[in-house]
């Protein structure tokens, strides 16, 4: 009861705490260099106090509370603390901006990223917690339905990274697009060897140390490795260079990316054929089923849990992996994140990074409820 | 010598691929038009490499190990439902977004690859910490508190001993990760293997690249032999 109470009194204190000692903003007179900071305080102006005591109920609730109703208060305080702070960032980042010049920039400081990152994550366990169905899912939704509509309101429109997103829209749409078309082809090609390394059954050995040494080569030698060999053929025979083959580009990230999917698709591949038990499959043998019949009626539907965990970490592997394509030329958001860190302007690796990372997410949350759902629905 | 078996394979890759790095050997690949890195400039990165992934793994190893030994113990016992969410979660974030993340605000070099290293490898580490410990049966760890050992006893005697193999294993997905993530921290301006690659990209210099990336490979390969034969002087006949 009493570790409860002091748990409890610590996450009160903690957001206060980050906002007494971290600043929320900092004002620069352009994009690449830091700037001042601004204190909380200065910043949230007449939000200052609900956002302070919103995200102290909700954490405290939180770390404190198990019950339903407790949890539901928990993830509404939460919620609610989210969106005034997003929207107290917004309007203090017009209040500093104001007889600024136009080039100036406000950016959010630690402080900031702290708080939000806090609240956010808060949300899903307190809604899972709460007994809403799919809770990590629904906390995930809200919060980017929360940030799409403040942003096309223009509420945020004086934050910088707000400001960048407006600017290269068009680019940042396209990224997204390319790291998605990557992440995919690259799940699928593997996906394909591994079905058809899944049909030599007599290999199984060899391949198992195949795909498991692929894993020890660091990415980036990977990649270049691919594109050093991929350039040494094309010169080797010029005349493969018209079939529209090139040593840069999508090729080479495809294959780079898909050869360290093997490992987790094969082993959750393998796993998911031995799932069935030894008396399942004599009972199925007994009653006379083909081994086709044993492989869609018995081990699919009782792998299908594990065949899904295992696309759940290649596919959150591809998108990370995504992100060293654009390296060898591929596009994607790395090319935002290499553009920022070549003109050392943090607002665009961000403008790269975060939505790969909320795709991760999205797809790390998303198959594992996939996951779940499979396993209720084929019990073992 | 059959312990050893299983580090035959990633001892002779690696030393295959070190001799492939050689410039010579590589120019034969590569082409003879581009200008490959002196055998002196590639052991140069190559120990800056080392020293930086040695770093890094000490780091990772001794939080993720220090961590995974705490929540093995038994009043933490509610806290490990939510090790295996947290380090699926932490994989979201792959190491050169760290790297990019880092850059403006710790510069230049290597702080920036020690904390992608840092926030990359340290869920792993706990995360194989703490499935290591806990492959070790219960029943022995009640007969050791039976027979009158102290929790530190019982620790140091029973748990570690039976559970070397596994926390050597993770060490060696560690490393390995250790070896990638360093390699990616050239991007940061680090002096690494991933040097040549990423210089070799930009400017074309596909002999220097394939010297990068085969190097780095070897010594992926060969370390990851050395803890394979660590793991194998270990295992229990």
């Amino acid at each position: 009861m009493i570790a409860r109470l002091l748990l409890g009194l610590a996450a009160a204190a903690l957001v206060p705490a980050i906002f007494a000692l971290l600043p929320l903003l900092h004002l620069a007179p352009n994009r690449l260099v830091t700037g001042t900071p601004i204190s909380a305080g200065e910043v949230l102006g007449p939000w200052f106090w609900p956002v302070e005591g919103l995200s102290a109920l909700g954490i405290t609730l939180l770390a404190a509370c198990r019950g339903r109703v407790g949890s539901a208060v928990a993830a509404g305080a939460c919620a609610a603390a989210v969106t005034l702070l997003l929207i107290g960032l917004g309007s203090g980042a017009d209040t500093a901006l104001a007889g600024q010049p136009p080039a100036s920039r406000a950016r959010l400081a630690a402080g900031a990223w702290i708080g939000l990152i806090l609240l956010s994550a808060a949300l899903p366990p307190a809604a899972r917690r709460a007994g809403l169905p799919g809770g990590g899912l629904v906390a995930g939704a809200g919060l980017g339905a929360l940030l799409t509509i403040l942003f096309a309101s223009g509420s945020l429109d004086g934050l910088s990274l707000a400001r960048e997103v407006r600017s290269r829209r068009d680019v940042l749409g396209r990224a997204i697009l390319d790291h998605l078309t990557l992440t995919l082809g690259a799940l699928l090609l593997a996906l394909l060897v591994t079905v058809l390394l899944g049909l030599w059954r007599r290999g199984r050995g060899a391949i198992d140390l195949g795909v498991s040494g692929v894993q020890v080569v660091p990415a980036i030698a990977l990649f270049g490795g691919l594109v050093a060999a991929g350039s040494a053929v094309l010169n080797a025979l010029p005349a493969l260079r018209g079939y529209g083959l090139s040593a840069l580009g999508t090729g080479p990230a495809l294959v780079g990316i898909a050869a360290y999917l093997l490992l987790p698709l094969w082993r959750g591949l393998e796993a998911a054929l031995r799932a069935p038990d030894a008396e399942s499959l004599d009972a199925a043998r007994a009653l006379g089923l083909s081994p086709r019949q044993i492989l869609t009626d018995l081990r699919l539907p009782l792998g299908a849990a594990i065949l899904v965990g295992g696309l759940r970490v290649a596919s959150v592997q591809a998108l990370g992996l995504a992100t060293l394509g654009a390296l060898v030329g591929a596009g994607g958001l790395g090319t935002l994140v290499f553009d920022g860190m070549a003109q050392f302007a943090p607002d665009l690796i961000l403008l790269g990074a975060l939505p790969m990372i909320a795709l991760s997410l999205a797809a790390e949350t998303g198959l594992r409820a996939v996951e779940a759902a499979a396993r209720r629905r084929w019990p073992r | 010598m059959s312990r050893f078996a299983p580090a035959l394979g990633p001892l002779l890759l690696g030393i295959v691929l070190g001799l492939g790095s050689h410039p010579a050997l590589a120019s034969l690949v590569g082409g003879a038009a581009h200008r490959p890195l002196t055998p002196g400039r590639l052991t140069e990165l190559a120990l800056n490499h080392l020293a930086l992934a040695g770093g890094g793994l000490a780091l990772v190893a001794g939080i993720g190990g220090g961590l995974g030994l705490i929540a093995t113990r038994a009043r933490f016992a509610a806290w490990r439902g939510s090790i295996d969410t947290l380090a699926a979660l932490a994989q979201a974030v792959p190491p050169v977004v760290v790297v990019a993340l880092a850059l403006p605000v710790l510069g230049f070099g290597g702080p920036p690859t020690l904390l992608a290293l840092a926030a990359y490898g340290i869920m792993p580490a706990l995360r194989g910490t703490v499935a290591a410990l806990e492959s070790v049966p219960p029943e022995a760890r009640e007969a050791a508190r039976a027979i009158g050992l102290t929790p530190g006893q019982v620790l140091r005697q029973v748990e570690l001993p039976l559970a070397a193999q596994g926390l050597v294993e993770t060490l060696r997905t560690a490393f390995v990760l250790s070896v990638a993530v360093t390699a990616v921290g050239a991007l940061a301006g680090a002096a690494t293997l991933g040097t040549p690659i990423v210089a070799g990209l930009q400017n074309q210099n596909f002999v220097a690249m394939l010297q990068g990336a085969l190097a780095s490979a070897a010594m992926a390969f060969l370390g990851d032999a050395l803890l394979l034969a660590a793991g194998g002087l270990l295992r229990r006949e």
